[in-house]
Formats: C-alpha cells, sequence, structure tokens
C-alpha cells in the first residue's frame, strides 16, 4: 500500500503539489489524470526521491519512504517508468534489462524468459542498441526494465506518449494482464482516455497540485462530465 | 634508425598520456568534475617511489603501493571534498585547485623542494642491429599499454562498467532501477585517481621528481580530452596521440618550444574544426 499524506513539494520556490493526499491499495490499477502543469509528474517524481518532499509523508508498506535516496526507494520495490522513456539508448537491449537487475538483485536475471514472454520483440532484439528501437518498443523495454526489478508497484509516466495509437493499446492490455497475473500494482499517470479505460480500476482527478476526486472506471465510462471538467475533453 | 627511437619515445609518452587522460576523463566524464589536482596525484605516484627508494624497498613492491597509496588519498578526497560538489565544473575547479596547491605544500614540507631522483630497476638495453634501447622504458609501455586495456576491459565488459556508462548517460534513471550513483562515482574516482598514481611511478625513473611535474602531464592531459572528445573513452586515444605525438616528435625534431606551440595551435584548430572533439558526440542528456 502507497500512502501519500500532505505532501508538499515542487522546484526551488515554486510549489507543485500542495498538501496532496492520496492511497493506492495494493494491487489493481489507479490511474491519476490531470491537464499538463497539474503536478502528475511531479507527484511520481517526489514519490521516487528524485523531486524532494519539502514537507509531508510517503510510507510504502507502511515504511516511511520520503527521506530515503532515490537508489534506496527502488530497493522498497517501487519501479519507476518515466516520461519519455529514458531508456540507454547506447547500450543494447539486453544491457538495459541487465542494468535493472544489477540494482535489484542479480538473480532477476532469471526473470528474462518471462519477460521474453510479455515481450517477445525484445528477445529478437536482445543485442541491438536501444536507441534503434521504434518509440512503442522503447516503451516496452523501459516496462520491462523495471519489471526485472521485481517490483511490487510501478509507477508509469505518461506511457502513450509519442507511440502510436495501436501499440498503445497492445501495451495497456498486456500490462493490465501482467498485473491480473502477478498481482502487481500499478499507478498510471495519463493523459490518453483510452489507455486509461483498458487499464485502470480506479482514477484520481488532479488539479492544481491536488487529488479533486476519486471514481470507479464504472463510473467514468457512464458519465464523460468527470472528462470534460479536469480534462477539458 | 634516426626515426625510430623518436617514435617509440612519442609512443611511451602517449601511453603514460593515455593512463592520466582516462583518470580525468572518468571522473570528468561521469562526474562533471574537472580535477585540477589530477596532476599533484600523479606526482603523489612519483614521492612513494621516492620514499620506497629511501627505505630501500624494492622497486616492484614501490611499484604495487603507489598506486594503492594514491587511491587511498583518492578515497579521502572523494569524500571530504569531491562527493560534495558533484556536477558543479566551476567549482569543482576551485576547489581541486586550492587542494593541488596544497598536495604541493604538502610535498615541499616533507620531501623538500629541490627535484629527487628514482633510479630505474634494470639498466640494461634491448638492441637489435642498430636499434638500442632501454628495456625499463620498454616496461614502462608495456605496463601502460596493459592498464590501458584493463581500463577500457573494466568499463566496456564487466558490470561495474555497464553500471558506470549508465550513470555517465542518465544518473537519474539509474537512480530509479537502484543503482546507488554515489558508490559508483566514489570507486570510478578512485579508479582514476589509482591510474594516475600508477603513471607517475612507472615514469619516476625517466623524469626528476620535483614538487611541480604534475602540471607538466595535467595539461597535455586536459588538451588530450578537449581533442578528443568528452563523449566515448576511445577518444582519450585518439586525443591523447595527436597532443602526445605532436609534442613528443616535435620537441626532438625542432624544439621543445616549438613543440608547446604547436599543440596549443593544433589544439585550437581541432577545437574549432570539430567543438566536441574528435570522437565527441554531442551532449544528448
Amino acid at each position: 500500500m502507497l500512502e501519500i499524506k500532505n505532501l508538499v513539494s515542487g522546484y526551488g520556490e515554486a510549489t507543485v503539489l500542495k498538501e496532496l493526499n492520496c492511497t493506492i491499495a495494493p494491487g489493481g490499477v489507479s490511474a491519476i489524470m490531470g491537464r499538463n502543469g497539474m503536478g502528475k509528474t511531479t507527484l511520481l517524481k517526489t514519490i521516487m526521491g528524485l523531486v524532494r518532499a519539502q514537507s509531508g509523508e510517503i510510507f510504502f508498506n507502511a515504511v516511511p519512504i520520503h527521506s530515503l535516496p532515490t537508489h534506496q526507494i527502488a530497493h522498497k520495490k517501487l519501479g519507476y517508468v518515466p516520461q519519455g522513456r529514458e531508456v540507454f539508448d547506447k547500450l543494447t537491449v539486453l544491457e538495459n534489462l541487465r542494468l535493472s537487475a544489477l540494482g535489484s538483485s542479480k538473480e532477476n536475471l532469471q526473470l528474462l524468459p518471462q519477460i521474453y514472454e510479455w515481450f517477445p520483440v525484445l528477445q529478437e532484439r536482445s543485442s541491438q542498441k536501444a536507441g534503434t528501437l521504434s518509440g512503442g518498443q522503447q516503451q516496452m523495454l523501459a516496462i520491462a526494465r523495471t519489471l526485472i526489478g521485481r517490483p511490487e508497484i510501478i509507477l508509469l509516466d505518461e506511457p502513450s506518449e509519442g507511440i502510436q495509437p495501436s501499440i498503445v493499446h497492445e501495451i495497456a492490455t498486456r500490462l493490465k494482464k501482467i498485473a491480473l497475473s502477478t498481482g502487481l500494482t500499478i499507478l498510471l499517470v495519463e493523459q490518453n482516455v483510452d489507455m486509461v479505460m483498458t487499464m485502470a480500476d480506479h482514477i484520481h482527478f488532479m488539479e492544481n497540485g491536488e487529488i479533486r476526486e476519486t471514481v470507479g472506471k464504472e463510473e467514468l465510462r457512464n458519465s464523460d462530465e468527470k472528462l470534460r471538467t479536469y480534462l477539458s475533453v | 634508425m634516426d626515426i625510430i627511437i623518436p617514435l617509440v619515445d612519442a609512443s611511451s609518452y602517449i601511453l603514460i598520456l593515455i593512463m592520466i587522460a582516462l583518470g580525468l576523463m572518468i571522473v570528468f566524464g561521469m562526474m562533471g568534475v574537472i580535477n585540477m589536482a589530477h596532476g599533484e596525484l600523479f606526482m603523489i605516484g612519483a614521492y612513494v617511489m621516492v620514499l620506497c627508494q629511501s627505505h630501500n624497498l624494492p622497486f616492484w613492491l614501490g611499484l604495487v603501493l603507489a598506486p594503492i597509496m594514491v587511491a587511498f588519498i583518492g578515497l579521502l578526497i572523494e569524500t571530504l571534498l569531491i562527493r560534495h560538489i558533484y556536477q558543479r565544473p566551476l567549482d569543482t575547479i576551485l576547489a581541486t585547485w586550492g587542494l593541488s596547491i596544497a598536495l604541493k605544500q604538502a610535498i615541499v614540507l616533507v620531501f623538500g623542494p629541490e627535484a629527487q631522483s628514482v633510479s630505474a630497476p634494470v639498466d640494461e638495453s634491448f638492441s637489435i642491429g642498430d636499434f638500442s634501447y632501454p628495456i625499463y622504458r620498454l616496461f614502462i609501455m608495456a605496463a601502460s599499454l596493459f592498464m590501458i586495456i584493463a581500463t577500457f576491459w573494466i568499463f566496456l565488459k564487466t558490470d561495474f562498467g555497464l553500471m558506470a556508462r549508465a550513470v555517465i548517460a542518465r544518473p537519474h534513471t539509474s537512480e530509479t532501477l537502484g543503482i546507488n550513483t554515489r558508490r559508483i562515482y566514489r570507486w570510478s574516482f578512485v579508479f582514476g585517481t589509482a591510474l594516475a598514481g600508477l603513471a607517475g611511478a612507472l615514469i619516476a625513473p625517466t623524469i626528476s621528481v620535483d614538487p611541480q611535474m604534475g602540471l607538466g602531464y595535467l595539461v597535455p592531459g586536459f588538451l588530450s580530452i578537449l581533442v578528443g572528445g568528452t563523449g566515448p573513452l576511445a577518444g582519450v586515444l585518439a586525443g591523447a596521440g595527436a597532443i602526445g605525438g605532436t609534442n613528443s616528435l616535435l620537441s626532438v625534431w625542432v624544439s621543445p618550444v616549438a613543440a608547446q606551440i604547436a599543440v596549443f595551435i593544433l589544439a585550437i584548430i581541432i577545437i574549432r574544426m570539430r567543438p566536441s572533439g574528435l570522437l565527441g558526440e554531442r551532449d544528448e542528456k
């Protein structure tokens, strides 16, 4: 369980998250939606320790993580797939995956066959430089790289960005299956409504650095008023 | 035969320069630290040999002790100074420049300002026909070559090297994968200083060892990086080849002063034509 209490965070003197409270239950997929600049990415970065919390607390499985360095937060089984994928362009696909095992535990390399089963294209291209992959393949690599570390929760930042719709759908259905079969918790920051509707069980709407409302997927399916309010679509 | 000896001398100088520049490059490429004290770490390596000689310790023991002692000093420097100024190149220049002055003065206090000499463990020369060359100088070349290959192997073929390359490319992403970037920085810095210490120890019997000797190698070391490019490690080979080759050969054929001028002109031309160096790439971070 990920619990965020009264979280204030931002960059220098600019406060982005204003006393944010949120609880992500284990298992299933939660999505955070909101317009650009509302603090979604800042929230994920603050959870991972890439942006330091100015005040407030973050607990994962009841352990406070808000003052830990990023690599130790990762060791607590939080995985992070950053916006823009950030694969290591000059390293091969296999080296990208190996790095994640080196960062967590070398024994996690035993997960490779499973990873290749989930993402067969990564096995076909294992010796290819990551920079030569298409956007969708890089996204799969970024997700697979995080999964190698055997996280209990993964934080996904706009995985649909810059990827063609059919691949977005493919990634969404595959991730949903992985979450269902492994019990993995996914926290998805996304503006792509299709991806959210394919994957998420709960949707948190974010505005001006706060979570304003949390709704179930069915509620959202029956009424698009919330989307109009929070996303202007 | 007139040309072979200068060419072998130049190769020897280039190999030592590569060892020094590799240490500088690892530290700069990875941590954004411009280490102005790198030349003094090289000098301390040479002074470890002076110390060993004055205590009648075997030469070869000194050659093992020098990189270890300099690495230990490197570890102290990293812990007490460098880790507080990572990724702040301008601050690192000032801090390490101050450190270089302190290290030089410490050596003056302990050993005095005068030049010292270290005897080579073997005085014989290797001869084939008309060609004759001191065996110890050939040993320097072999040992430097070995260390250069070892450095490339460590950074290109081992798990540590893979993590180091990842940390250079994307430090934050590496952290999110659980990689302790601070630890990678620390041991890379220590490794770079050990290389400088070994280079100083190796070359000690062929030059006069004095407190100012570091600068004479630091400047061409930095020029090698600028000319070669700060991207791939291989840039150091190209840079040190160009700088060391020009400097060494022109010193013999024309004069040391002309060689220095030529080296700076060459560096300016290359940097003007290829701002990111011969093998350098644009920063994509």
